[in-house]
């Protein structure tokens, strides 16, 4: 007798992405995950004809707050963000068909001058994403909400879980 | 059923989970300065299996093990020292209370655990660099900050969804709500329970005021204070930080009288992270040993 094929939910694995680290996997069969995004932003690479992916999760703007100290270069965006990028390169993606997504970057309330990582992470994200001229697609930043996604690396999509809310897709 | 006495139930109902964290003020006076009692020691943590288990463990393991297999509590006392002790202690006792399965604040199971131990380090950390409070006092007052939640979680009280619906829209802050739809806050219910467990008095202003550092007792300000500066700064970080996470207001003006500085406590994360990746797996997972 004929075997049913096993639902393509079930053949996926998942990979999983900690705070300051960064992942990649060419199989289509796999999610990217990271958890409790806080201020931290999540930023997701896909190159969907080639099939490659990848996760990013970086914690603050720029390295220089380690100056002269050794550093994970994916803990900041300044060393993160172009490393993410030579590294699909390098697993077969091609920069025009990378399409980027960022999540994460919450805020505390009415704070002027302590705990403004998200805002920060966010506005260097800005200004890194223009000078490498990556193509965002999305954007599910800011607010008061700690983000926990999910890239399907088989669509591109990303599944968003918030605490107490149901998942949606971006 | 009033307020008061629906307070006191919810104090009372955490009586039912074993292993409470209640021997941790004894533990923290014994280990306290030079001269531990080690006989002391042994008998306070051969009381409990799960955590005598978990300190021959960590004596044996391969950052402590010598040739000599360590096979006693009293041993094992002698080669950990007092701080790790407690170290293990405060660890093992409270996160296996904050690991329960909860309703309310949209935690996953073990997230109050990963938050509370998110906030003991960034406290320890903090107090390395201000004079606030000394590193195994700061710990303790981290890990402790917020089990009133906990226990109103664990009531499993309804009124806690209402909360969540209402905050931003009715309320600004989480507290606010707390106090309008219950008629009490979880820094109440904190309070309670450490009175309860016969914790010092600082203790127990951690548990009420560190949401508003300005309001406590002079003599406990600076360890309140130095709460406050942890719990924003975990919450940042984003460990198990649930739907009412972002919804605190800091107290800038304190934390600036305190000596903090915003480019000082940025400059810690990268310290935080690596302390808190020793106990918590990418996936989540937390481990103690």
């Amino acid at each position: 007798m004929a075997q049913r094929p096993q639902p393509i939910e079930d053949q996926m694995r998942t990979l999983v992405v900690g705070v300051a680290d960064f992942k990649i996997s060419t199989d289509p069969l796999t999610y990217i995950a990271t958890f409790a995004l806080g201020s931290c932003l999540g930023i997701t690479f896909h190159d969907e004809k080639h099939r490659v992916g990848g996760l990013l999760h970086v914690m603050l703007p720029s390295s220089t707050i380690r100056e002269g100290q050794k550093i994970r270069p994916p803990m900041f965006l300044d060393t993160g963000l172009p490393l993410a990028l030579e590294s699909m390169i390098r697993a077969g993606a091609k920069k025009s068909h990378i399409r980027c997504k960022v999540f994460g970057g919450a805020e505390l309330m009415l704070s002027d001058k302590f705990f403004r990582i998200g805002s920060k992470n966010i506005d260097m994200f800005y200004q890194l994403s223009d000078s490498l001229e990556l193509d965002v697609v999305a954007w599910e930043v800011s607010g008061r909400v700690n983000r926990t996604i999910r890239l399907d690396n088989q669509t591109g999509e990303v599944i968003v879980k918030v605490p107490a809310k149901p998942e949606f897709i971006r | 059923m009033n307020k008061a006495s629906e307070m006191q139930t919810v104090v009372e109902m955490t009586r039912s989970i074993p292993c409470a964290p209640a021997i941790l003020p004894k533990l923290l006076k014994l280990t306290e300065g030079s001269a531990a009692d080690i006989g002391e020691l042994e008998t306070l943590i051969t009381m409990d299996t799960g955590l005598a288990t978990s300190v021959l463990r960590t004596a044996n393991s391969a950052y402590f093990g010598n040739a000599s297999r360590c096979d006693n509590i009293a041993d094992a006392v002698l080669r950990l020292g007092s701080k790790t002790l407690y170290r293990i202690a405060a660890n093992t006792l409270t996160g296996r209370w904050l690991v329960h399965p909860l309703r309310g604040y949209g935690w996953e199971p073990g997230d109050l655990c990963r938050h509370s131990l998110c906030v003991a380090i960034c406290a320890e950390v903090f107090a390395g660099f201000t004079n606030l409070a000394d590193s195994s006092t700061a710990y303790t007052a981290g890990l402790i900050h917020d089990l009133g939640k906990f226990a109103l979680a664990y009531a499993n009280l309804s009124a806690l969804d209402e909360v969540a619906s209402r905050v931003p829209n009715e309320y600004a802050t989480w507290r606010e709500a707390e106090t309008a739809i219950l008629g009490y806050n979880s820094s109440q219910v904190t309070k309670a329970l450490l009175e309860t467990w016969g914790f010092p008095s600082a203790f127990i202003s951690v548990g009420f005021y560190y949401q508003s550092p300005s309001q406590a007792p002079d003599v406990d300000k600076p360890l309140v204070t130095l709460i406050h500066a942890a719990k924003h700064a975990a919450s940042q970080l984003g460990y198990g930080v649930g739907a009412d996470g972002y919804y605190y207001e800091p107290d800038e003006k304190c934390l600036a009288e305190a000596g903090f500085t915003e480019e000082q406590m940025d400059a810690a994360l990268p310290e935080i992270l690596s302390a808190m990746q020793r106990f918590v797996a990418a996936d989540g997972q937390i481990h103690f040993n």
